[in-house]
């Protein structure tokens, strides 16, 4: 048997779920998604509360909204609509995608909430029964799409889980997958080190730009991030400033060389290593790699978050062993054992792939388990571009 | 201290991180609660903003108890929002996953304190005939706040949307939404949707409480009935987010 196994999309892309996602258009319809995935076994569900407003937001927003509908790890979207113009565009463009099967329920069409509960139950139902039926094949390496994230860090996420997770990253990179590397303001200090690691001079050019519009868009806010940042529990944790921590956050993404770097939730065009401009908001950060297509996550943690998605299986890897042995249902693996002198950063790099390989090939993640699925939509960027 | 036309035990989570286990614990001892994306990783106006408006929600008079669900390490603190809302509403307490052994852990602590809370309300609820109701419009409505205040029925108005009401304290709250919007719902307040005359209007007829050319008397004839405790269309379907005002972007 082949090391991974997954769905192979009609555009190419693998994924290693087959979840039907009941994806509401209007915050109205919200409360009906989660209902529907409460109803079906195999449903899942996001909720959001745009009203479907267009504003300088739009764009990214109809962006996340047609790119987690084509999330390679999703068989089907139902898209839950009122029946407005602006999501007939936002489906438009999602099926331009063409990575998903996807449905249309219209609350306008169907008269009212109770029948489209009703009818969103049914056909999320006939969608489980079929994804149940496909069966996993062979997947090259390259079928990895990997998001590297890490949330509440702490001064030891720099020297144990962060650098395994480069290592398994370097390694997955190396076979031909993606890996990508985001949280803008978690570069914000170390990005003339991954600018020289860049493939290209244009390529390091651009890390560079983005750290840099980022900082401008902050402090046209009027706010130094650095008086923002460590965040409180970072401090507890016990990182000293935002240069510190964001030295520790780069370790994730290892020695690789950067191929390229992405907007909020563009799909990486060819495997390599990237870097995408996201906040270091969790959530916000997990939508994006849910928007790009990432089809795994690993997701370090010093502090400890439940935090996961619909669409990705999310891993957490425990920084040290003083939470990783205490939040046991919360976190995948723990490396706090690098610090405790049990085991070396190579050994824990080594049991991080293969917890990758393994929830790729249908080991659920804690974060899956628990039925975590944390979603948003991003606002207030458009003004401070 | 002004008594509600409903008294829901809310369960508030400080931060995104703990909106599903919120949820969780909400469903279990059947509480009201919410998903939202904030609490963390905000920054200048919004830290007291989104405060603000977490004691809002946590003081409505809608609001009999409150339990507040912080995950540990986010910029809102549940001690510190525990405490100031504590002095405004004494029937509230917090949790905290990270302190509370993970998911499993947070959860079970969360249903009992919960369960332990105690309503701020003395004796049966019953409602009373100084309720404020909030008019969710843009356009004026001076005739019919007239009317409603003739009968005793106190007006606030705002086109800010439903979050906003909240915060005046509205307890019912009567919608007119634009052609382009479809009736909706708050989780704390009753809202009583009225129809306009528009298309998408006409198609979602059984999903508006009131049509658009219902006369003054209906309207108020309805608000009494929520007060007293009917309940509205959006109501029975638990339609409609709770929409937290943001002034910067995250970071």
């Amino acid at each position: 048997m082949s090391a991974l196994t997954g769905f192979k999309r009609s555009d190419g892309r693998w994924g290693f779920r087959n979840h039907v996602l009941v994806l509401p258009l209007h915050q109205v319809l919200s409360n009906t998604a989660r209902e529907v995935e409460g109803l079906v076994d195999g449903a899942v569900a996001v909720s959001h509360d745009w009203s479907g407003e267009v504003d300088s937001d739009f764009e990214r927003i109809a962006k996340v909204l047609a790119g987690i509908a084509n999330n390679p790890n999703n068989f089907a979207t139902i898209f839950l609509t009122v029946g407005t113009p602006i999501e007939t565009e936002i489906i438009t463009r999602s099926r331009s995608l063409g990575a998903t099967e996807l449905h249309v329920l219209s609350l306008s069409e169907l008269g009212s909430m109770t029948a489209l509960l009703a009818h969103a139950t049914n056909l999320a139902t006939q969608l489980t029964q079929k994804a149940t039926a496909v069966v996993r094949v062979d997947a090259p390496m390259s079928a990895i799409v990997l998001g590297l994230e890490c949330g509440g860090s702490d001064a030891y996420s720099g020297i144990t889980a962060n650098p395994a997770l480069g290592l398994a990253s370097d390694r997955l990179v190396a076979q031909g997958a993606t890996s990508i590397l985001a949280e803008t303001m978690e570069i914000l200090g170390s990005e003339h080190l991954l600018a020289a690691r860049a493939i290209t001079p244009e390529v390091g050019k651009q890390i560079i730009d983005v750290v840099a519009r980022y900082e401008r868009s902050i402090s046209y806010e009027g706010i130094d991030i650095r008086g923002a940042q460590p965040s409180r529990g970072n401090i507890e944790g016990g990182l000293s400033t935002l240069e510190e921590k964001s030295l520790g956050a780069a370790k994730k993404a290892g020695s690789a060389q950067f191929t390229g770097v992405l907007e909020y939730a563009d799909t990486p065009p060819t495997p390599g290593l990237y870097f995408m401009d996201t906040p270091g908001h969790d959530i916000e950060q997990l939508t994006a790699f849910a928007g790009a297509g990432v089809n795994i996550t690993v997701f370090t943690t010093g502090r400890g978050t439940p935090t996961g998605s619909a669409v990705m299986p999310t891993i957490k890897v425990a920084t040290n062993s003083e939470m990783g042995l205490v939040l046991t249902d919360l976190i995948d693996l723990n490396a706090g054992t690098i610090s405790d002198g049990v085991q070396t950063l190579d050994e824990v790099g080594d049991l991080i792939y293969q917890e990758i390989l393994d929830v790729a090939n249908g080991k659920l993640a804690k974060a899956e388990i628990n039925g975590q699925h944390e979603f948003n939509l991003s606002r207030l960027y458009g003004s401070t571009l | 201290m002004n008594e509600g036309v409903r008294s829901y035990q809310l369960i508030l989570p400080s931060v995104v991180c703990s909106t599903h286990l919120s949820r969780r614990i909400a469903q279990e001892v059947g509480a009201i609660t919410f998903a939202h994306q904030h609490g963390c990783g905000i920054i200048g106006l919004d830290v007291a903003g989104i405060d603000n408006f977490f004691i809002d929600l946590a003081t409505h008079p809608n609001v009999s108890s409150v339990l507040i669900v912080g995950l540990g390490c986010e910029t809102i603190q549940s001690n510190e929002l525990g405490g100031k809302i504590s002095s405004l509403n004494p029937s509230s307490k917090y949790i905290v996953i990270q302190e509370s052994g993970g998911v499993e852990g947070a959860v079970e602590k969360g249903i009992t304190e919960a369960r332990s809370l105690k309503s701020r309300f003395q004796g049966p609820h019953l409602p009373t005939d100084s309720f404020i109701v909030g008019i969710d419009s843009a356009s004026n409505h001076e005739g019919l706040i007239l009317f409603l205040e003739n009968l005793g029925i106190k007006c606030v108005q705002s086109p800010k949307g439903f979050s906003e009401l909240m915060s005046l304290k509205a307890q019912i709250i009567l919608s007119f939404p634009t052609p382009s919007q479809p009736p909706s719902g708050f989780p704390l307040i009753p809202v009583l949707n009225v129809a306009g005359s528009g298309v998408l209007h006409q198609a979602l007829s059984h999903e508006f409480d009131l049509h658009n050319s219902a006369a003054y008397q209906e309207i108020a004839d309805a608000i009494v009935a929520v007060a007293a405790g009917s309940k509205t269309i959006s109501e029975s379907n638990n339609s409609g987010e709770i929409i937290a005002p943001r002034l910067v972007r995250s970071v």
